[in-house]
């Protein structure tokens, strides 16, 4: 233990002491450490459990000990990839085309640039701009314009059914549409250009929408009243969410054909738009409080 | 009955946690990096250097303050003065309570004086360090890590017992102490590899025990 007891306990020997040293102070004694440091019991309060239900958030998710529960982890893991991937995904070249729409193209010349330059995905391209000048209907009351946004994989899901279910309900409504078409690389505000190119009186941009925990696949719709390159997010009317476990296309159709209504009838848009008329029919008031939601798991989780 | 080992008794263990930054100052310690002081005195100052020093390598401390009281602890100012104070300082809390238990463990277990005659009235201290904290390589101008023999004993034998040691092991001096010290001893620190640091203790205590044994020489010519 100690170097020079050992040394000392020699030399006493060799200058002929005979006894050994005194024996050293009992050292103390240290506990060993317990077996199991940390707690492996899963805890969660069942308002905590209650809560998370109603929701795909990450709430109320528990914990073991001082950490999160393994597959709470691998979830979290997993959800956040989906995210990435959605955000890393482009619409295909002629997705457009194959699915009967007026292929358009902002400014962007590659998906690194369009997520680095949002001012280039707000305007078309000489081409695109060409090209909606010579088929696109003008002077209609809506145009909605399908766009790849954050998400190409929301677009390509669920896009196409939310474009027409809106078309149908404007139809439905007397009034016309504009020619249908996608924007690819496409910023919200790319709807003020489209939208004045064709004269519309209301631009209606559904686009992917920047992907969340496990929800790679929403889209959102921004509206305009009057659109022109130059108006702000004030000007502007959204909605997000649009996907199977939020608003449902359907559902966010009928609804956007509402706000579409009330910008139409009102001649504004954005902050100006007096929704209070239709609020028992918008909203939360429509549908009420969300049935419970159910995480999706993505990992399969032990016991 | 040579070479018994006298045991140095701990007199107080205290601590000042939040210390306040005149009295962090005036002991050496940073404000800005230390927080809370470890005081300890003991009646025998060197054991406790060195056990200030194995403090510096269980703890994240600093030794800030570590001074030996005049003439030794047989003529201290009070009964828990012994012949030295020394004052750690680190962060917070916790480190402090790991470098003083270090510091204890040590006085109670390794370093210590041994008497170098019968009548236990020359004290000698022939202590092999294995590996230096930053404290004493610090202040010996070594690297932590270094071993060092720290040698102590009264002024005539500490003087011949020096030249002994570094005759009879390759070890180089890093510093010597020549009396008068604080407590009327001398010192010295001597470095080299291990053993050689073993063999400059050995030959160091061998030589004051000799010295004990014969003081008045005789002319040899």
């Amino acid at each position: 233990m100690s170097l020079t007891r050992d040394m000392v306990e020699g030399l006493r020997i060799a200058l002929g002491e005979s006894r050994p040293l005194p024996e050293p102070l009992a050292a103390e004694t240290i506990e060993p450490p317990p077996k199991r440091v940390f707690p492996n019991q899963y805890q969660r309060g069942a308002y905590a459990a209650k809560a998370a239900a109603h929701t795909t958030a990450l709430v109320g998710i528990g914990n073991v000990g001082t950490r999160y529960a393994t597959n709470v982890v691998l979830q979290f893991q997993a959800e956040l990839a989906v995210a990435h991937a959605a955000v890393a995904a482009e619409l295909p070249d002629g997705w457009a085309t194959e699915n009967g729409l007026l292929s358009l193209k902002s400014r962007v010349t590659d998906h690194h640039e369009y997520l680095l330059r949002p001012d280039l995905g707000r305007r078309l391209d000489e081409e695109s701009l060409a090209l909606l000048r010579e088929n696109a209907t003008t002077g209609i009351d809506v145009q909605p314009i399908l766009a790849d946004g954050l998400s190409a994989v929301a677009c390509m899901g669920s896009g196409m059914e939310l474009l027409e279910a809106f078309t149908k309900e404007c139809r439905q409504r007397g009034w016309s549409v504009g020619t249908p078409m996608a924007a690819r690389y496409a910023r919200v505000w790319l709807e003020d250009e489209v939208g004045e190119t064709v004269g519309a009186r209301v631009a209606c941009i559904l686009l992917g929408e920047r992907p969340g925990l496990g929800t790679g696949d929403g889209l959102s719709a921004y509206m305009v009243y009057e659109p022109r390159i130059g108006k702000t997010d004030g000007d502007r009317n959204m909605m997000s969410n649009i996907h199977a476990r939020g608003t449902r296309p359907a559902q966010a159709a009928e609804r956007l054909a509402l706000v579409a209504g009330a910008m139409l009838e009102q001649r504004t848009s954005g902050v100006d738009l007096d929704l209070s008329g239709i609020q028992d029919r918008i909203g939360d008031a429509a549908g009420g409080l969300r049935e419970p939601q159910v995480r999706e798991q993505l990992v399969e989780s032990g016991p | 009955m040579i070479l018994e080992p006298i045991y140095p008794k701990v007199l107080s263990v205290r601590r000042i946690h939040g210390a306040h930054p005149a009295v962090l100052e005036a002991y050496g310690a940073d404000p800005a990096r230390h927080n809370s002081l470890g005081l300890i005195t003991c009646d025998q100052d060197d054991p406790t250097f060195v056990a200030l020093d194995e403090a510096t390598k269980r703890a994240p401390v600093d030794v800030v303050f570590a001074r030996s009281f005049y003439a030794g602890a047989d003529h201290s100012s009070g009964r828990l003065s012994g012949e030295i104070l020394g004052v750690l300082a680190a962060s917070d809390p916790d480190e402090i309570e790991e470098g003083l238990k270090a510091a204890v463990r040590t006085l109670e277990h390794d370093a210590c004086f041994y008497s170098a005659d019968a009548s236990g009235s020359i004290a000698v201290f022939p202590h092999v360090i294995g590996s230096l904290g930053h404290y004493l390589a610090a202040e010996a101008g070594l690297q932590p890590g270094d071993a060092m023999a720290y040698l102590v004993a009264p002024p005539i034998e500490a003087t011949i017992a020096l030249d002994t040691a570094l005759k009879s092991a390759d070890v180089r001096v890093a510093k010597i102490f020549t009396p008068p010290t604080e407590t009327n001893y001398a010192a010295a620190w001597l470095t080299g590899d291990l053993h050689a640091c073993r063999a400059a203790a050995e030959a160091f205590a061998r030589a004051v025990v000799e010295v004990g044994h014969d003081p008045i020489e005789e002319a040899c010519c």
